[in-house]
């Protein structure tokens, strides 16, 4: 196991050495003050929230948990498996930048499509969301396409040798 | 959990990307930690507090920056699961209590922090389809965040200094020496299941994910790197102008927008939600003003015929939006010192609304001597609309919209 899990257990090789005592005096200092802000912040939450609401509170942070590690993370990797798949022929470049293209559509629209629908739930007053949140994303998208294939063709016109990389099977 | 690790291994999931990502995410947190408690603490200050009212745009730019910052953490949180989602399969999954807390602590602070940025969002257009009061759990929550990311840099601190410079090798080390495939982990698999694969339906989606042509690291990496700076910029710029007026032309998914509004201004709490348009259109209106046991009533023409000042003041709401505007009004400065109130006062403003959190404030002395600080009675020009708080309403530099009290019924020293 290497460092990032490493944890509190003792750090790998090559780094305890240059580092030692400093480091774990640092370390222990953090590790205090951040036990003392999550406590305050649990203070806090419980001093301030009635009682009732609290597993409300609980319920979003393990639905958000769930939400990312069994369901957003999983779509992506199958997206990016099935990207590489349909592109096997185009170079890591082109597939890159369509990848980055619908990365930045997809999270443009992770912020705007809540609008949209919070548009539909009568806004608090005509001055709460006023634009036309579907037709500006739509137009976003639009945009996003031309750059996208428009830098595709570009990297494919570099005709630059392809460089994908087939993985190697010697470790099989 | 070795052959998961193994599949989602990537030249982009990486400690060096980690702490690159890491930082500027860790630095987001701060941002919005540091804004969110000036405007808490403006909001509900402790008795010795006293805030700077220059610039008098202060407030537009440290609650514009805590909402921006708050949504460019979308993208940077996802990018960060992103790189480090194979250590989900950290296998044992627990090798101890220390390990567990550390593992527990990550859940957390990986739940908390979507739920934080999320709800937050959300506020901005006040949507609220959660079971909770928003204001104190979020408050709550920035604590808690704030504490998770210091133990979070306390545990990974060896990493994080390791990787903090970009060195000639750290581009190849993986996040776990299971995913680089190694001989060592080839054993491990031939311990679990007698070859290097399993059998069955699961060895052959590995199959399948084995096959698939990997991307060069390096356009991996500068393409992950790329995106994560394009899709930033997008969903800050695209959202920006509702606070900041350069972007205004490309604001398209703000929630508010500048210039729309009765009177070119947006608003936030209408008269019909406080349920104050009876008593703010009735002619018998009037502001009292009460200092040390004198009251003294002023009728909208009495304010109109005391000397009357312009000031060009942002309106700056919590939820991020800002409009600049010019004021015409009574200085609170003069009334005040028509009634003889020692300079050292401060003052509770009282709304004609009945309910609402906000309609009892009070304001420090800092605001009630500054010079900009008015009783407002003409809006850009015009007689104050009613949604903008007729018959006259406060306008101070640097506090929260909800602070500028609407409908304006009482103002008291304490």
């Amino acid at each position: 196991m290497t460092s990032l899990q490493g944890g509190l257990t003792p750090p790998p090789a090559g780094i305890e050495a240059s580092t030692g005592q400093r480091m774990r005096s640092i370390r222990l200092v953090l590790l205090g003050v951040g036990v003392l802000m999550l406590a305050w912040g649990a203070f806090v939450m419980f001093d301030s929230v009635r009682l009732t609401r609290i597993p409300g509170v609980a319920l979003w942070i393990a639905a958000a948990i769930v939400l990312h590690d069994a369901i957003l993370a999983p779509i992506v990797f199958a997206f990016g498996i099935a990207l590489r798949r349909v592109g096997r022929r185009a170079t890591g470049t082109i597939i890159a930048i369509v990848q980055g293209g619908i990365v930045v559509g997809s999270l443009v629209s992770l912020v705007a499509v809540p609008l949209i629908v919070a548009k539909n739930f009568a806004p608090a007053n005509p001055t709460v969301l006023p634009l036309n949140y579907g037709l500006n994303l739509g137009i976003f998208w639009l945009v996003l396409a031309v750059v996208t294939v428009g830098l595709s063709v570009w990297a494919f016109l570099r005709g630059r040798r392809p460089d994908v990389a087939f993985p190697d099977d010697s470790g099989r | 959990m070795y052959e998961a690790q193994r599949a989602l291994a990537s030249p982009v999931r990486n400690p060096r990307m980690a702490t690159v990502i890491g930082r500027l995410l860790g630095a987001a947190f701060l941002i919005c930690f540091g804004t969110g408690l000036y405007s808490h603490f403006l909001q509900e200050p402790l008795d010795w507090m006293r805030f700077a009212t220059r610039p008098e745009f202060l407030y537009q730019v440290t609650q514009g920056t805590h909402i921006i910052t708050g949504i460019a953490c979308f993208p940077l949180l996802l990018a960060k699961l992103y790189i480090v989602f194979p250590n989900l399969f950290a296998y044992p999954p627990v090798r101890g209590i220390v390990h567990f807390l550390e593992r527990a602590s990550i859940a957390l602070f990986v739940g908390a922090s979507l739920v934080q940025i999320t709800i937050g969002l959300l506020n901005t257009y006040q949507w609220y389809p959660w079971p909770f009061p928003f204001r104190q759990v979020h408050f709550a929550l920035g604590w808690v965040l704030i504490g998770l990311l210091v133990i979070h840099i306390a545990v990974k601190l060896p990493v994080i200094t390791r990787y903090w410079n970009k060195s000639p090798s750290s581009d190849d080390e993986h996040l776990s020496d299971a995913v680089s495939g190694d001989r060592g982990s080839d054993a491990e698999a031939v311990r679990l299941w007698g070859t290097t694969r399993p059998n069955g339906v699961t060895g052959r989606v590995l199959d399948y994910i084995d096959a698939t042509p990997r991307t060069a690291s390096r356009v991996s990496r500068r393409g992950f790197l790329t995106t994560v700076g394009v899709a930033t910029t997008a969903v800050v710029g695209l959202t920006a102008g509702q606070t900041f007026t350069p972007l205004n032309a490309v604001n398209l998914f703000a929630p508010r927008k500048k210039g729309v509004g009765q009177q070119g201004v947006p608003v936030n709490r209408t008269s019909e939600q406080a349920k104050v348009a009876d008593a703010a259109m009735a002619p018998a209106w009037s502001l009292t003003l009460a200092v040390s046991g004198t009251e003294r009533s002023f009728t909208r023409d009495e304010l109109l015929a005391l000397p009357q000042t312009s000031v060009q003041l942002p309106i700056a709401c919590v939820e991020g939006w800002s409009q600049m505007a010019s004021w015409r009004g009574v200085r609170l400065r003069d009334l005040a010192d028509l009634m003889n109130a020692d300079p050292d006062t401060s003052f509770r403003l009282i709304s004609l609304e009945e309910r609402g959190s906000f309609s009892k404030t009070q304001m420090g002395r800092e605001y009630v001597r500054d010079p900009l600080t008015l009783v407002a009675l003409e809006l850009n020009g015009e007689t104050l609309d009613l949604e903008h708080g007729y018959p006259a309403r406060m306008i101070a530099p640097g506090r929260p919209g909800v602070l500028q009290t609407k409908w304006l019924s009482r103002i008291e020293a304490i």
